[in-house]
């Protein structure tokens, strides 16, 4: 094409006019660059940035790969023709490309990659030096990768590979000098231009959300350097040279798009505008060389410490009260002066009936025995309910309920959560380890050191330091995903992990932080990325996944020496193994070329040494391993990940806390994780979120409902809390009574406020519909667990003995893909604790009960009314059957109605029948006996029969389900 | 056409009458039961107006697993037949390498008046196409079955999130109270188990109730007292039990609530199965679907199930095709894929027939999707691997322009060529013909408000009628 040729010529002149400017200014000083080659990999000739490219058919390189071309595929972002034409035409294969004949000295190197299809991952190095880890994005995305600065020796060459994933290496620029990648140099009277016209435009009505000045810089664009502006944001470059017709900056101007409106408060004169138009079309001249960058959000401390989650913990004065006889405690007169000033009164006492039966769900989620409450009605003491809650704290049920509470909140889980879901048969033992660790009223300071760096602490005994690794489990749970090895997102599992640690104990939405700072809480991008270095530098044990099905780096229960000495044991263990196999395999050929007179023999032994195979193959492991963490071999400090994207590097930033929180950093190269010290931090005095979340968590579970009503939330999306002071105070008592949990169920329990009734007057009912002033204990249906657990007890078949392991298949038998994923549902008799969860798939009857969601932390339990639920309840086998054993209970505890349906009634509702009651029950009783008899019943399966029928009843009752 | 409660008069008195209908037994109780009332309370699936007028009042969501291909389907590619075995572009498996290109395995033929082309894997549903609107482009993020049908589902290739059907349950409650708003007709499990019809964190009304066929559709659905009479007598007792203990607690709404889920629990009992049931329908219509009188299985009654539920006011209802372990990957060999479309082709096409013929198509979206579509290049001997970059599938009723392709990929098929539509599109357009704007059915949640569609999705305007 004659215009092209016409193009071509003009531009030799221009470039060589620029060599020889160009030259002289190389020779002048080292700071201005020079373009030196441009290689089009694949393909002929082009023109880029106004420089000329050679086509693959240049002498000045050697290169085997594969050439490969797919002109079809939309660039993302898109970018000028020639370019595009040179992106799209690429070699893979190999990645070896070698410039040659080079002078000496120093060049900066570029290179172009792109995807045509699926993402890959692969490592750049340019003359045997790793220059970055890449992932090449989605079908059509491309990079401008570089500078590299390189020094060109004596061999006169430059080389760049690429190792990993398939790469597709599309062209490469060089430039003499080092060279920030930027531009060319401007005229005079561009430069007049840019600053009379241009700078003052950017600077009035884009820097304020588009420079690092800005307090926050929307869509990642930056307006306020030449290299920010052309790297463009969130949509792609903004500005491309000598194109202003898919400039976005252009677009955004001409408010063309109805998405993009810039500036969004009002349109730039027709004037201005053409002047942008102008600049872009002369090639955007733009004489801010230095690439700015915006640190993110920049916190004010003090502003932020002004929200009430983030204020310093008050020890507040006990506030009076009118009614000063009604208090018992000091919690009572935090809550009392809440409902005066409001105009409420507390409702009257709980009978104590009302008050067993709740206590005793609350500490244990059972129901109280019969026994127990005539001991407790027949205790006139003073302390007769305090004797109650202590009897209550000491069961090991205790910590079977309040452990369940923790395993809500960090999500546990039995299986991974990989798109096989596979089971980890070592983590019950991190479950147990939280149900003892309330039940021995291990102090909350120590529970938050042990799971965060347990593995890290030793212990005064081999008994304690193995418990403390255990502990690490909690870290370990964290949630895996999808199927593949070699691009495991490990950042997903580590946000995971930051996600859970951030709402558990702080009640924060740090995870909120991976992609940009949080949207409304003081925690920024740096934060997070300040925090992942901490999990980055952390070995994660490995539970199996679809293409790599192995448990590995699980942590050795024994002493080191036991493992080295357990290698040799293995190694021979494998060798033995093989020559069983051998054997096996041996019989088989044997087999299949016996005789017949031989062939019964030949079976036999076959059979024989397939036995002893199997066997062997079953032997258990040389040594038990734990699911739990440990440092990894690395340990370092972590680049952010732009838009949280692990392809995309930023700033590394130090491994440190919140900044919020006081930024505690780690000394700088630090050959620790740092999970001890984001302990220390988290437990720091000055912290004022762990005591408060933690006060307020037990608080819920008392009444069903935090002080702040959100407890894994304390930040502007959270609910304030209802009594600020209350809080502060219960936060102050917990740290000061040692962080002992048990104590805060006794300063709470013995409350007057705990103790009241749950009826409310039906005027305060009207007033405070959901109870906030707490003018009555808050009515609450039970939970899943409990309800299960309630219907085993009755049936007398609940098994309170040591529950242990799940009957996991055993390992060496593991296939499990995403096609075929682990799934299963063990029965149990053992408390609902214990049974088996798995992180994806949800057990049918909690997922019909509101249970916890395995895959994410859950703060409060929903309460929802469903017909499922009522289904369940009319129909469900397991209902049924225990029915029929409780029925069993009733018959034989009495031969008439009378006593029989008092037992009921004091069994399931702590109480006895009323006179109404008893009539119709009787009643009830003797029409199902009529029914049953007219229907053909056997005469001697009527009584029991309408004994079940009554007790399926009462067990749908809302009196039941319902704690007052 | 919806025969839900409220239509049919079903306040609680004749729920009691009828509990107790025909006998004399309880007589001190039963004037204390029709004595009573209980106060309603809101009700989190009572239908509630979208956000702007809808012209779908429900949806047929039809998934197909494993990944069904576009090139042998739905989207004609005449070079990729010419091409057939050359090295070009992009390739095969999951993987960039390079890989022969593999023809389609079918012959490709105008369908209706508008004379859009499909191929013989689907005769039936070909002739159905002025009723459907094809998208050619539709992509996702994701090539691994799991992450795809996770996506395709909650819009989150990764974490559970709340299931499409849970969303529109949420959003606009439900016509019949006494049928769950989402139903998935799922006789085996999909890719990612129960999460995709998962309520996840939106309360658990909205949870999607699989049924798996068979005869109990629904888990606890059937009476297991088989006394006649007793289960009722044990709800009225129950219920005289449960109103005294109201009373004392000052109609606590929570409670009452409670005690009216057993009423409608004890109607689900009956109204259920027989939504379930398709005995009653007549024979022309079993034949539309392909169905031999006295079938219960397959996908034509699932089909049949759907087009009832439809009737009976269900909000969402989910068909799922295949499960994770037998569907459209065929990785092997392509032809295996004549084996899965013979299951759908006739069963979908008659739904959308039958839908019409009852004047129920307008206001019904049928939507049929798939986790991803396949790749140009062969991968094992004759099949092809996982494609996510472009894709087909179509919708249907409800709003929709039938007798349309929207979106085109290039000469094979490997990339979308104009009018992507992404997986967060396809959302935002399906809540927009129920009158949802996608950006502002938000649930608070850990600190933030979540929407299906993340902070994506672009309605796909020239698809709307």
């Amino acid at each position: 094409m004659p215009s092209l040729n016409r193009l071509r010529r003009c531009l030799i002149a221009i470039v060589a006019t620029t060599l020889i400017l160009g030259a002289c200014s190389f020779a002048r000083a080292d700071e201005e660059p020079l373009f030196f080659r441009g290689l089009n990999l694949s393909g002929p000739e082009v023109v880029i940035d106004g420089n000329i490219w050679e086509g693959s058919d240049s002498k000045s390189y050697i290169c085997k790969d594969n050439p490969f071309e797919n002109q079809k595929v939309p660039l993302v972002p898109p970018t000028d023709s020639e370019r595009a034409k040179m992106i799209r035409s690429s070699r893979y294969g190999g990645n070896r490309v070698e410039l040659n004949n080079l002078p000496l000295g120093p060049y900066t190197v570029f290179l172009y990659v792109w995807e045509d299809n699926n993402a890959e991952n692969f490592a750049v190095s340019v003359n045997g030096t790793k220059v970055l880890d890449h992932n090449s994005g989605a079908a059509g995305h491309w990079d401008k990768l570089g500078p590299w600065p390189v020094t060109v020796k004596k061999d006169g060459k430059i080389v760049l590979t690429s190792k990993g994933g398939a790469a597709n290496f599309s062209g490469i620029e060089v430039w003499r000098g080092n060279y920030d990648g930027l531009g060319k140099p401007i005229s005079e009277e561009e430069l007049a231009f840019f600053e009379k016209r241009i700078r003052p435009l950017l600077a009035n009505r884009c820097y304020e959300c588009h420079s690092a000045e800005a307090t926050e810089v929307e869509g990642d664009l930056l307006v306020d350097s030449r290299a920010t502006l052309q790297r463009g944001g969130a949509n792609g470059p903004a500005v491309l040279p000598g194109d202003a017709k898919r400039s976005l900056l252009i677009e955004a101007v001409r408010y063309e798009n109805d998405d993009m409106q810039m500036p969004p408060d009002e349109k730039l004169s027709d004037e201005e505008i053409a002047d942008l138009v102008r600049w872009v079309e002369i090639g955007a001249p733009d004489p801010r060389s230095t690439a700015t960058k915006h640190l993110g959000k920049r916190i004010d401390i003090d502003t932020a410490r002004q929200f009430w989650s983030l204020k310093p913990i008050a020890n507040p004065a006990v506030p009076d009260v009118k009614h000063t006889d009604w208090p018992r405690s000091y919690i009572d007169r935090f809550v009392l002066a809440k409902m005066e000033e409001h105009d409420f009164t507390p409702a009257t006492d709980a009978d104590k009936r009302v008050l067993i039966r709740r206590a005793t769900y609350d500490l244990t989620g059972l129901p109280p025995s019969p026994q127990e409450v005539e001991a407790f009605l027949a205790d006139d003491s003073e302390e007769a309910f305090a004797n109650v809650v202590e009897r209550l704290l000491d069961s090991p049920r205790y910590g079977e309920r309040w452990g369940r509470h923790w395993l809500d909140v960090v999500r546990y889980a039995d299986t991974a959560g990989d798109n096989s879901d596979f089971p980890i048969p070592q983590i019950y033992l991190y479950r147990d380890w939280v149900i003892n660790a309330f039940n021995r009223d291990l102090p909350y300071d120590e529970f938050v050191r042990d799971q965060l760096a347990g593995d890290l602490r030793g212990g005064d005994t081999e008994e304690q330091r193995v418990e403390r690794l255990i502990a690490t489990g909690y870290l370990a749970n964290s949630r895996r995903f999808g199927s593949r090895v070699d691009d495991y997102p490990q950042h997903l599992t580590i946000e995971d992990t930051i996600d859970n640690l951030g709402r558990s104990f702080l009640g924060m939405t740090v995870s909120c932080a991976r992609c940009h700072d949080h949207k409304f809480d003081p925690i920024t991008n740096r934060d997070y990325y300040g925090l992942y270095g901490i999990f980055h530098s952390t070995r994660y044990p490995w539970p199996g996944i679809e293409l790599d099905q192995k448990q590995r780096d699980f942590v050795p229960l024994v002493s080191p020496d036991k493992v080295a000495e357990s290698e040799q044991a293995s190694i021979a263990r494998g060798k033995e193994q093989k020559k069983l196999d051998d054997q096996v395999k041996k019989l088989k050929d044997l087999l299949a070329k016996a005789s017949k007179e031989d062939k019964p023999d030949a079976e036999q032994k076959l059979k024989q040494a397939e036995q002893l195979a199997k066997q062997h193959r079953e032997l258990p492991p040389l040594f038990e391993t734990v699911y739990a963490v440990s440092e990894a071999q690395t340990q370092e400090d972590v680049a952010i990940q732009m838009k949280g994207d692990p392809a995309r590097p930023g700033d590394i930033v130090p491994r440190r806390f919140l900044t919020v929180l006081g930024g505690q950093e780690l000394p700088s190269n630090a050959q620790v994780s740092g999970r001890e010290q984001l302990a220390d931090w988290i437990l720091a005095d000055d912290n004022p979120l762990t005591s408060r979340v933690m006060a307020n968590r037990i608080w819920q579970y008392h009444f069903g409902r935090g002080i702040a009503p959100t407890p894994n939330d304390f930040g502007k999306q959270g609910k304030p809390p209802t009594h600020p002071e209350l809080l502060d105070y219960v936060a102050t008592q917990f740290v000061s009574g040692g962080w002992s949990i048990k104590a805060m169920h006794r300063l709470i329990m013995l409350s007057r406020t705990y103790q009241q009734s749950s009826v409310r007057d039906a005027e305060a009912v009207l007033q405070d519909p959901t109870n906030e002033w707490l003018s009555g204990y808050p009515r609450r249906r039970l939970d899943a667990e409990a309800i299960r657990d309630t219907l085993l007890m009755h049936g007398n078949n609940l098994d309170l003995s040591v529950s242990g392991e799940h009957p996991f298949p055993p390992q060496h038998s593991w296939k499990f893909t995403q096609h075929n994923p682990f799934k299963a549902n063990y029965d149990t008799n053992h408390r609902s604790v214990y049974m088996m969860t798995q992180r994806i798939q949800r057990h049918p009857f909690l997922a019909i009960f509101d249970g916890a969601d395995p895959s994410t932390s859950t703060a409060t339990r929903m309460s929802t009314t469903t017909p499922l639920q009522a289904l369940y309840l009319l129909n469900d086998p397991f209902v049924h059957e225990q029915s029929i054993r409780l029925a069993e209970r009733i018959v034989t505890q009495a031969s008439d109605d009378e006593s029989r349906v008092n037992f009921a009634y004091q069994l399931l509702f702590a109480r006895a029948p009323t006179p109404e009651e008893m009539r119709a029950t009787t009643e009830f009783l003797t029409s199902v006996r009529e029914l049953l008899r007219a229907n053909g019943v056997d005469p001697a399966h009527i009584d029991t029969g309408a004994w079940q029928s009554s007790v399926r009843s009462l067990f749908r009752l809302n009196e039941f389900v319902y704690l007052d | 056409m919806t025969r839900n409660a409220l239509d049919r008069g079903f306040g609680r008195r004749e729920v009691l009458r009828s509990m107790l209908a025909g006998s004399l037994l309880m007589p001190g109780l039963l004037s204390e039961l029709l004595a009573s009332e209980v106060a309603k309370s809101d009700d989190p699936l009572a239908p509630k107006p979208g956000h702007f007028p809808a012209k779908a009042k429900r949806v047929i969501f039809v998934f197909s697993n494993g990944g069904a291909s576009h090139m042998d389907t739905f989207d004609y590619k005449p070079e990729l037949f010419k091409a057939d075995g050359k090295m070009m572009g992009t390739g095969g498996g999951l993987s960039n390498q390079q890989r022969k290109l593999l023809k389609p395995l079918w012959d490709f033929k105008p369908g209706g008046e508008c004379g859009t082309l499909v191929s013989d894997l689907f005769p039936h549903l070909r002739e159905k196409m002025d009723d459907i609107c094809l998208i050619k482009s539709l992509n996702g993020n994701d090539n691994e079955h799991y992450n795809a049908t996770l996506g395709m589902h909650t819009g989150s290739f990764f974490f559970s999130r709340p299931s499409i059907g849970s969303w529109v349950s949420y959003g606009l409650g439900t016509e019949n109270q006494n049928l769950p708003s989402f139903i998935a007709l799922a006789p085996q499990m999909p890719y990612a188990g129960t999460q995709i019809f998962n309520n996840d964190f939106l309360p658990a009304y909205h949870q999607g109730v699989r049924v798996l066929g068979g005869k109990e559709p629904i888990a606890d659905l059937n009476r297991r007292t088989t006394e006649r009479g007793l289960q009722e007598l044990e709800l009225g007792f129950a219920d005289v039990l449960n109103n005294r203990h109201l009373h004392e607690r000052a109609n606590d709404s929570e409670l009452s609530a409670r005690i009216r889920s057993f009423e409608t629990a004890f109607h689900m009992q009956t109204d259920a199965p027989e939504a379930f049931d398709v005995g009653k329908e007549d024979d022309e219509t079993l034949a539309k679907y392909g169905l031999k009188r006295g079938e219960s299985e397959g996908f034509g009654w699932q089909c049949l199930v759907a087009r009832r539920l439809a009737e009976r006011g269900v909000r969402f209802i989910e068909l799922v095709d295949g499960s994770s372990s037998h569907n459209w990957d065929q990785h092997g060999n392509m032809a295996e894929h004549a084996d899965h479309a013979k299951v759908i082709d006739q069963p979908l096409a008659g739904l959308l027939q039958d839908l019409k013929d009852r004047g129920m198509l307008d206001e019904t979206l049928v939507v049929w999707t798939t986790e991803f579509g396949r790749t140009p290049g062969v991968d094992g001997e004759k099949g092809r691997g996982h494609h996510s970059a472009c894709f087909s599938s179509w919708m249907a009723g409800g709003g929709v322009k039938g007798g349309i392709s929207y979106g085109s990929t290039d000469e094979i098929g490997a990339t979308v060529a104009e009018d992507g539509v992404h997986v967060h599109d396809f959302h935002a357009t399906i809540l927009h013909l129920l009158g949802i704007d996608h950006t502002r059915l938000t649930y608070r949640n850990a600190g933030r408000d979540y929407r299906l569609t993340d902070v994506h999705g672009k309605v796909v305007k020239d698809i709307l009628v």
